[in-house]
C-alpha cells in the first residue's frame, strides 16, 4: 500500500485540526478514526484560557503547559486557520485570542470562549432591552425558566419573558436537541413562525435551545431573515448540535482536502525503529493491518477518549506507543475534596510530556521518537477543564505538530 | 399536643418494620427520624437477603433466623427481592478444613447446600477464576433492595394509620417520675421544638442508638462498624457469589438489576455519621475481588459507599443471647426508665423477626393480644397488570415493573393516566433507571419529600449508570419548579449539591473507566454549563 505523509491517529477536535494543517500543508494525510470523538459532547465554543486577555495570559504559563511548547505565534496561527476551515464549510465562527465572547448556557449562565459560532455569540445581549427564553414543548433538557432565573443574575435591569412554542415535534418518545436539530434541518418555517408569535422587535433577544440544523449555517440563515429580533443560540447536554457542526465542518474541510478518512479503525500499536515510528497496527474485526507513514501525530486524547488509561492507581498507561505518562501520585494528591472548586483537580493534569517540537519525552527530557507529534487532550501538565484551555491546546497543538 | 401510643425513634428497617407490626396490631404508632428515611445502615449494605450460609459455622442460631426470614421475604416482599440465587466457591488459597464444617453447619440449620461440579460453576458463573475456584456450592442467597422495601414498609403501615415524620429529631424524653410521658423532638427544617405524647418509645435507632439512649440517661452499648462497598456498572454474576471460607472482608458479590456490588470491610468508628471511603479500603476490596474474579478490574465502577453496622456490645456480657443472636432488646424499666426501649444489633435479613420480637414485648406491656401477621401479609398489593400493560406504552417492560414496584398501586395509576393524558410528562428525567416527569413530579408531592435527594432515592434519578451527568440538571430544574423548600429556587446550588454528593462516592474509586465518566462530567458542567459561574479572570 501507498505510505502517507503523516498519519493523524484520532477522530475529535485535535485530530481534524492536524489533519486538516497537514493536508492545507500540501502532505497526504490518512486520518485514522474509532469511535465518534469528544465533539458531539462539546458546546462547540473553542475555550482558549480563563483570562480576559488570553494572549498576554498565554505568555506567562508555566514550563511544563503545553501552550509553552507550543508557542503565542502558533496559538494565533491555529486559532485563524481554525475559523478559515469553519468559514470553509459554512460554519460561521467568531473571535480572536485577546478577548472573551460571552455565550448563554443551558443553564442560564454565562461561559466565556475566544472563538465561538456565530449563533451563540451573546455580546450583544447586553444592549437589547428584552430577553425572550423560549423553550419548546416536548424538548428535554432545556428549561426557560431556570435560564431566565439565572440569567437576570448577570442582567438585572432587563426584562426577561420565558415562551413555550408547540412545534408539534412530540411523538412519543424523548426529543434532545439533536432530534429537534435533525427535524428542523429543511422544515425552518416550522420554528419561525412559532418565533414570529412573540412579537419580539430588533431591541429584543430570543434565547433557544441550540437546534438550528446539524449543518453549517442554512438552517440559521432560513429564520434569521425572517425576524427582527436577534436569536441566541445556549449550549446543551449532550449529544450537541453546535459540536456535531463543527465535527462535520471539518470532515467536510477534510474531504475537500483529499484526506484518507478510515473509520472504525482502532490503533493498537505502534510499530517502531529506534526512535523512529515506521507504523501503526490496525486492528479490526477480523485481521490487522500496518499503515505506514513518514510522520505520526497521536491525537487519542485523554481519560475521556482513551488516549490515557488507568486501570490500576498510580499506574497511568498510553497505550498505542507506551509513552512514558507525567501524573500525580498517591489518593491525596489525585482529586479535590469538591468536585467544583477554585483549584484545579490534579488527576486532569495526567499525560504525556513532550519538547517544543510536540515530540514525547521521558523523565530525563530525552526525545523518544523524533516523528511521532502527540497532540490535544493527551498533553499533559494542566487541567484544561479547570484553566478552561481545553480547545485551545487541541486546536494549537494540533496546527503545530501538522506544519513541523 | 400530638400524640401516639408508641413513638419509634429511627427510619431504617428495624423501626419500619416496628411501626407497621404495631400498626397491623391496631397500635396507634408515629415515627420519626432525624434524616430521610433509609439514610443509614439499611441502604448502605450490600443488599443480600441471606440465606444464613455465611453464618452456617460461626452462629447457627443466626442462620436458622436467616433461611426462615429469607423464605417469608421472598413472600411478603416478593417485588423487592431477585431470587437470583447464591453460590459458595472455594478458593486454592481457601481451608479445605473449613468446607466440611460449612457443609454439616448448613446441613444442622436447615440451609439447603447444593454441591456443583466445577464444570457447572463456570456455567453458571463464567466469570470466575479457573485458577483459583476449586470447589462451589449453591445456596438460597438473593439480592433485596433495601430502598424499596422499606418504603412499601411506609405504605403498608400507612394502611392500618401509622405515621412518619421524617426530618424530625429527638431532643429530650418528658418523664414524670421515671415513666415516659412523650419525647421531645425538632423539625428540621423550621427548627421548631415540640412534644409527642406517648405512653411507650422504642430507640431503633441503628448506629445511632447510643446517642439516643444518651439523651434518655440510659448507657446503650453500641458500637458503629464501618463497612465500604463498591458498586460496578455492570452484572458481573448472575447469583450472590460468597467466599467459601471463614467470614472475612470483600468476599461477596450481589447482582442487582444491571449493576454488581462488592463489599465489605469492617471497621470500628466512633461517629455512625462517618460514611468515608478511602482509595485503600477500595484497593483491598479490589484485590480480594479479583481472587475470585480475575478480570473485575475491566468492570467501570459506579461509586463506593458505607454504612455502619450497628453492633451490640452487651454491658459486661449480662444481656447474654444478644452476643451470638445478633439483636438485643433492652427495657430500660431495669434503668430506672419505664416505657422505654432500644432494639439494637440484627441485619436486614432478619429485620422482620427483630420487630415482631420488640412487638410482641411492647404488646404484652399494652395488654393487646392481637398476633403479629408481618410474616403471612405482603407488604403491598400488587399492581394490577392492566396498569401495567397500559405503562408499556411509555417505558420498556422492564422499566415498567421497576416503576411499579418503586410507586406501588396508587401512585403508579395516578402516573399512568398522567403519562397517557400529557404527553410531555413523558419526558424521561432519568434514562438509567427510566424514570418519567410525571413519576417525579408525584413524588415531589409525597409528604416526605423535602429535598432533591429525598426525592433521588425514591425514583433513583442520578443512581444508575451516569451517576447524574444527564439528570443532575434536568432534577435541578424540576425540583426549582416543584420544591418545597425555599432554596428549591436556587437551582445551581442544587445542581451543584447534587453532583458534589455523587462525587463523594466516585473520588475513592477514581480509577479505569470511571475517570471518563468524571471527565465528561467535568466537560459537560463546567466547560458547556459554567456552572460555577465564573468570569474571566
Amino acid at each position: 500500500m501507498k505510505i502517507s505523509d503523516v498519519i493523524v491517529i484520532g477522530g475529535g477536535l485535535a485530530g481534524f485540526m492536524a489533519a486538516a494543517a497537514a493536508a492545507d500543508n500540501g502532505q497526504k494525510v490518512s486520518l485514522l478514526t474509532y469511535g465518534s470523538g469528544s465533539l458531539p459532547l462539546a458546546s462547540g465554543a473553542i475555550d482558549i484560557l480563563n483570562s480576559k486577555a488570553p494572549d498576554e495570559a498565554i505568555k506567562l504559563v508555566l514550563e511544563n503547559h503545553p501552550y509553552k511548547k507550543i508557542g503565542l505565534k502558533n496559538i494565533d496561527a491555529a486559532a485563524k486557520f481554525f475559523v478559515d476551515v469553519t468559514n470553509k464549510s459554512d460554519l460561521h465562527y467568531v473571535g480572536r485570542l485577546s478577548a472573551q465572547i460571552p455565550i448563554v448556557t443551558a443553564v442560564g449562565t454565562l461561559k466565556y470562549s475566544c472563538l465561538v459560532p456565530e449563533s451563540m455569540d451573546a455580546t450583544n445581549l447586553a444592549d437589547k432591552k428584552k430577553i425572550f427564553v423560549v423553550e419548546i414543548k416536548g424538548l428535554k433538557d432545556f428549561y426557560a425558566a431556570m435560564i431566565a432565573d439565572n440569567l437576570k443574575k448577570y442582567f438585572p435591569e432587563k426584562i426577561f419573558e420565558t415562551a413555550k412554542l408547540d412545534l408539534n415535534l412530540l411523538g412519543g418518545r424523548d426529543i434532545t436537541c439533536m432530534d429537534a436539530a435533525q427535524i428542523l434541518t429543511g422544515n425552518e418555517q416550522i420554528l419561525a413562525d412559532g418565533l414570529k408569535t412573540l412579537n419580539a422587535t430588533e431591541d429584543d433577544a430570543i434565547i433557544i435551545p441550540p437546534i438550528l440544523g446539524l449543518e453549517g449555517n442554512s438552517s440559521r440563515a432560513a429564520v434569521k431573515s425572517q425576524l427582527r429580533a436577534q436569536i441566541f443560540e445556549t449550549t446543551c447536554l449532550p449529544p450537541s448540535p453546535p459540536g456535531i457542526r463543527l465535527q462535520r465542518a471539518f470532515i467536510k474541510f477534510l474531504q475537500s482536502a483529499g484526506v484518507r478518512i478510515f473509520e472504525n479503525s482502532k490503533v493498537v500499536r505502534g510499530v517502531v525503529e529506534g526512535k523512529k515510528v515506521t507504523g501503526v497496527v490496525v486492528e479490526n474485526s477480523v485481521r490487522e493491518k500496518i499503515f505506514r507513514a513518514k510522520k505520526f501525530i497521536l491525537a487519542t486524547g485523554g481519560f475521556y477518549s482513551g488516549g490515557i488509561v488507568m486501570r490500576e492507581f498510580d499506574n497511568p498507561i498510553e497505550p498505542i506507543f507506551d509513552l512514558p505518562v507525567f501524573y500525580p501520585s498517591g489518593a491525596e494528591k489525585w482529586s479535590n475534596k469538591n468536585l467544583f472548586s477554585d483549584k484545579p483537580q490534579n488527576f486532569s493534569m495526567t499525560g504525556i510530556f513532550t519538547d517544543e517540537n510536540l515530540n514525547p519525552i521521558d523523565g530525563d527530557g530525552k526525545v523518544l521518537f523524533e516523528n511521532l507529534h502527540v497532540v490535544g487532550a493527551n498533553l499533559g501538565g494542566v487541567d484544561k477543564i479547570f484553566e478552561r484551555s481545553a480547545g485551545g491546546i487541541s486546536i494549537a497543538s494540533a496546527y503545530k505538530g501538522a506544519i513541523l | 399536643m400530638e400524640k401516639a401510643t408508641v413513638v419509634v425513634i429511627g427510619g431504617g428497617a428495624t423501626g419500619l418494620g416496628i411501626l407497621r407490626d404495631l400498626s397491623m396490631r391496631g397500635v396507634k404508632a408515629l415515627l420519626v427520624e432525624k434524616n430521610d428515611l433509609v439514610n443509614g445502615a439499611s441502604s448502605r449494605y450490600h443488599g443480600l437477603l441471606h440465606s444464613g450460609g455465611r453464618y452456617a459455622v460461626k452462629d447457627q442460631e443466626a442462620a436458622r433466623e436467616c433461611i426462615i426470614e429469607n423464605q417469608i421475604m421472598r413472600k411478603i416482599g416478593k417485588s423487592c427481592v431477585e431470587p437470583c440465587g447464591g453460590m459458595f466457591t472455594r478458593l486454592d488459597i481457601d481451608d479445605e478444613s473449613y468446607e466440611e464444617l460449612w457443609v454439616k453447619g448448613c446441613a444442622d440449620s436447615g440451609i439447603e447446600a447444593t454441591p456443583i461440579t466445577l464444570d457447572e460453576a463456570f456455567k453458571l458463573e463464567p466469570r470466575l477464576s479457573r485458577k483459583h475456584v476449586k470447589s462451589a456450592y449453591l445456596v438460597p442467597d438473593a439480592a433485596v433492595d433495601g430502598f424499596r422495601m422499606s418504603w412499601q414498609l411506609v405504605d403498608s403501615s400507612k394502611r392500618y394509620g401509622g405515621q412518619v415524620k421524617t426530618y424530625t429529631e429527638v431532643i429530650g424524653f418528658d418523664t414524670v417520675s421515671g415513666e415516659l410521658r412523650g419525647v421531645k423532638v425538632r423539625d428540621h427544617f423550621t427548627g421548631e421544638e415540640y412534644e409527642i405524647g406517648c405512653d411507650i418509645a422504642v430507640n431503633a435507632a441503628g448506629g445511632w442508638a447510643g446517642f439516643v439512649g444518651k439523651i434518655a440517661g440510659v448507657e446503650i452499648g453500641v458500637q458503629p462498624d464501618k463497612g465500604t462497598l463498591i458498586a460496578f456498572n455492570q452484572r458481573i454474576v448472575n447469583h450472590v457469589v460468597n467466599r467459601l471460607h471463614k467470614s472475612s472482608d470483600g468476599d461477596i458479590f450481589v447482582p442487582h438489576g444491571s449493576i454488581t456490588i462488592l463489599g465489605t470491610s469492617s471497621m470500628s468508628v466512633p461517629d455512625p455519621e462517618d460514611t468515608s471511603t478511602s482509595r485503600e479500603e477500595v484497593e483491598s476490596l479490589l484485590k480480594i475481588g479479583e481472587q475470585t474474579f480475575e478480570d473485575l478490574r475491566d468492570f467501570r465502577i459506579l461509586r463506593t459507599f458505607a454504612g455502619s453496622r450497628p453492633l451490640y456490645i452487651p454491658p459486661g456480657g449480662a444481656v447474654g443471647r444478644s452476643a451470638s443472636r445478633g439483636f438485643a432488646i433492652v427495657d430500660h424499666e431495669r434503668d430506672g426508665l419505664k416505657g422505654f426501649f432500644t432494639i439494637v444489633g440484627g441485619k436486614f435479613t432478619t429485620y422482620r423477626l427483630m420487630a415482631e420480637k420488640m412487638c410482641n414485648q411492647i404488646c404484652a406491656k399494652l395488654g393487646n393480644k392481637t398476633p403479629c401477621r408481618t410474616a403471612e401479609e405482603p407488604l403491598v398489593e400488587e399492581v394490577p397488570q392492566a396498569d401495567k400493560d397500559r405503562a408499556k406504552k411509555f417505558f420498556p417492560s422492564y422499566g415498567v415493573n421497576l416503576a411499579a414496584t418503586r410507586l406501588g398501586v396508587e401512585r403508579f395509576k395516578k402516573v399512568v393516566e398522567r403519562l397517557e393524558a400529557e404527553p410531555e410528562s413523558r419526558e424521561l428525567v432519568c434514562e438509567c433507571e427510566n424514570v418519567t416527569r410525571a413519576e417525579v413530579e408525584e413524588i415531589c408531592k409525597d409528604d416526605t419529600s423535602f429535598i432533591v435527594n429525598d426525592v433521588r432515592r425514591r425514583t433513583r434519578i442520578g443512581m444508575g449508570t451516569c451517576q447524574g451527568n444527564f439528570c443532575a440538571l434536568r432534577a435541578a430544574a424540576i425540583f426549582s419548579d416543584l420544591g418545597v423548600e425555599p432554596s428549591a429556587k436556587n437551582s445551581l446550588e442544587r445542581l451543584k449539591e447534587f453532583l458534589q454528593g455523587r462525587w463523594k462516592g466516585i473520588r475513592p474509586v477514581l480509577l479505569g473507566r470511571t475517570l471518563r465518566e468524571t471527565e465528561m462530567t467535568r466537560a459537560i458542567y463546567e466547560l458547556s454549563m459554567n456552572v460555577t459561574g465564573g468570569e474571566p479572570q
